[in-house]
């Protein structure tokens, strides 16, 4: 199986206190990765070292690599811009930015140059599409998008890291602000976008994690667990700790 | 019974406090009230018959082109337009340095740097106008003296319209700027998140999303800066030369505001020439009043997606 990210011996420091502890773990194409673990365990952090947004953190120091097709992403040459571009991301709660429906989707193409007006409404249009929100907005696409709903904000944000027409989307609990129907509508669209993308998902909820991942990797206190199958993780779990985890003992 | 009579004596004492907060509701709005009313009665005063120093025609007085107290002559159309031209080349010349300068401050500087630059800026606000006015008659002047020399243009020892739209650009620039500041500290972090997180740049990021994000705040501070560009008087007095005749639309040449007008030998003078100038004041609220108006109609408009 093809790997997307190829994580050895990662260790992030905020000052002096370690968050994350020397972390190695191989993430799969087109595959639907989880993290999962209870508050504080490090499994956001991590998922924003895999496209630099931990850059923005001061005081924050990272040791080890994660390979990007064979390139070490930490290396200092790195384009972060470029490797943001390859590498979208959808947060926890939605953040359209205060402008249309419209422009929030072509934000992305535009900051890379693209102007061509058919080629930038054709995005718009494959990207609402794919992220299941067509339907729902094509009458209003010059609206300000601050007037949708919550899911449909979360799913116009989808759309928005879909513009850009990336490998990976790193998901960070992206329906905890989100009601139960709202919550769903995303998680079909997660399993739709599985074929096209590499999702990488930060999750509270354990049955979320169960129903949307292939691949689940449990964190606590800065330490990766355990990493297998998600059937594994959830049936099987070697670590008494993830066993404790899911069953509900703590967390 | 207890509850009952403690229930009574609370009722009371809510019902004292509500007069009292009324009270003083009524006291400090009546000021405008009577602030407006005075300056209405006084100021409307010179254009109704049987006025003690003359009647004087009110349509000579919104559209005259010369104002000579020596001739008795009070018209004041061309000051309006000395007065809108001024305050808003002012805003024009301030409001790119000042939005420049508090997204450098907030997103670009260093924190000490910044910090440091935030209490500079704090602390012009708080310059007396009269010191603003000091230092254009001393150093801004000899400026303009100077450019209008490489021009081969002579001025009046520099007092001129484009003194006045340098010193009210240098006052209006704190406003302008700490509102900026407020504005875009008040953006959401994970909007600047997103746009980073899309691959854009740090310089489109703040263009972009910081910039249009507060552009509400920023424009409050464009609508306050004018609003002290168009009240100012005492410095404005000290370098506008005041002009008897106009309107001025040459920048070396002397101006005429409305404040200056109103300011200019206050104190030696009395009768019609006195009353005058509270009518010259009315014209300067309507004008505030209604660029304000422009202004908010605009803010709203660009504004419409925030």
């Amino acid at each position: 199986m093809d790997t997307c990210f190829d994580v050895k011996n990662l260790n992030l420091y905020y000052g002096e206190k370690q968050a994350l502890k020397n972390i190695n773990i191989d993430l799969y194409k087109n595959k639907v990765t989880a993290f999962i673990g209870p508050s504080g365990c490090g499994k956001s952090t991590f998922l924003r070292c895999l496209n630099r947004m931990n850059d923005l953190i001061e005081n924050c120091r990272i040791e080890g690599t994660i390979l990007k097709d064979g390139v070490n992403i930490y290396e200092p040459k790195t384009d972060v811009v470029e490797l943001r571009t390859k590498v979208g991301m959808v947060f926890q709660k939605p953040n359209p930015f205060p402008m249309s429906i419209y422009e929030n989707i072509v934000y992305g193409p535009k900051c890379h140059g693209l102007k061509n007006k058919a080629e930038l409404n054709q995005i718009v249009e494959k990207s609402l599409k794919q992220a299941a929100l067509w339907d729902e907005v094509h009458d209003r696409l010059h609206e300000s998008a601050l007037g949708l709903s919550g899911g449909q904000q979360q799913r116009l944000c989808i759309a928005r890291a879909i513009a850009m027409q990336p490998e990976v989307i790193l998901m960070d609990e992206p329906t905890s602000a989100l009601d139960p129907i709202a919550t769903s509508k995303i998680e079909e669209l997660i399993e739709s976008l599985k074929k096209d993308y590499t999702i990488i998902i930060v999750t509270h909820s354990m049955q979320q994690a169960s129903r949307v991942s292939d691949y689940t990797a449990f964190f606590l206190l800065g330490d990766m667990v355990e990493y297998d199958t998600t059937s594994i993780i959830f049936q099987n779990p070697k670590d008494k700790r993830t066993e404790d985890y899911i069953t509900g003992r703590f967390g | 019974m207890i509850n009952a009579s403690k229930e009574k004596k609370n009722k009371i004492i809510d019902n004292i406090f509500k007069f009292f907060f009324l009270a003083m509701a009524i006291l400090s709005s009546s000021f405008i009230v009577i602030l407006v009313l005075f300056i209405f009665m006084k100021g409307i005063s010179p254009f109704l018959p049987g006025y003690e120093f003359g009647q004087v025609d009110i349509i000579s007085f919104l559209f005259g082109t010369t104002y000579r107290q020596d001739q008795g002559i009070y018209g004041v159309g061309f000051i309006v337009i000395n007065t809108i031209i001024s305050a808003f080349a002012s805003l024009l010349l301030s409001f790119p340095i000042s939005v420049l300068c508090a997204l450098f401050i907030v997103k670009i500087a260093p924190k000490k740097i910044g910090e440091i630059m935030k209490s500079v800026v704090e602390l012009l606000a708080s310059v007396p106008s009269i010191v603003y006015g000091v230092f254009a008659s001393g150093v801004i002047v000899i400026f303009v003296k100077w450019l209008a020399s490489i021009f081969g243009v002579t001025t009046a020892g520099g007092s001129s319209l484009l003194a006045v739209i340098i010193l009210l650009a240098i006052m209006i620039f704190p406003t302008i700027t700490s509102m900026s500041i407020t504005a875009i500290q008040a953006v959401d972090k994970d909007l600047e998140h997103a746009s980073l997180a899309l691959g854009a740049t740090k310089t489109q990021t703040n263009f972009k999303v910081v910039l249009t994000s507060a552009k509400s705040g920023i424009f409050a501070g464009a609508i306050l800066g004018i609003g002290r560009a168009f009240g100012e008087a005492t410095a404005v007095s000290m370098v506008a030369g005041n002009k008897l005749f106009g309107p001025t639309f040459d920048l070396f040449d002397i101006t005429r505001t409305l404040t200056s007008t109103m300011l200019a030998g206050l104190k030696e003078t009395s009768g019609l020439d006195y009353d005058i100038r509270f009518s010259v004041g009315i014209v300067l609220l309507f004008v505030i009043f209604f660029s304000n108006w422009l202004l908010n109609l605009l803010k709203d408009r660009i504004g419409k997606n925030s």
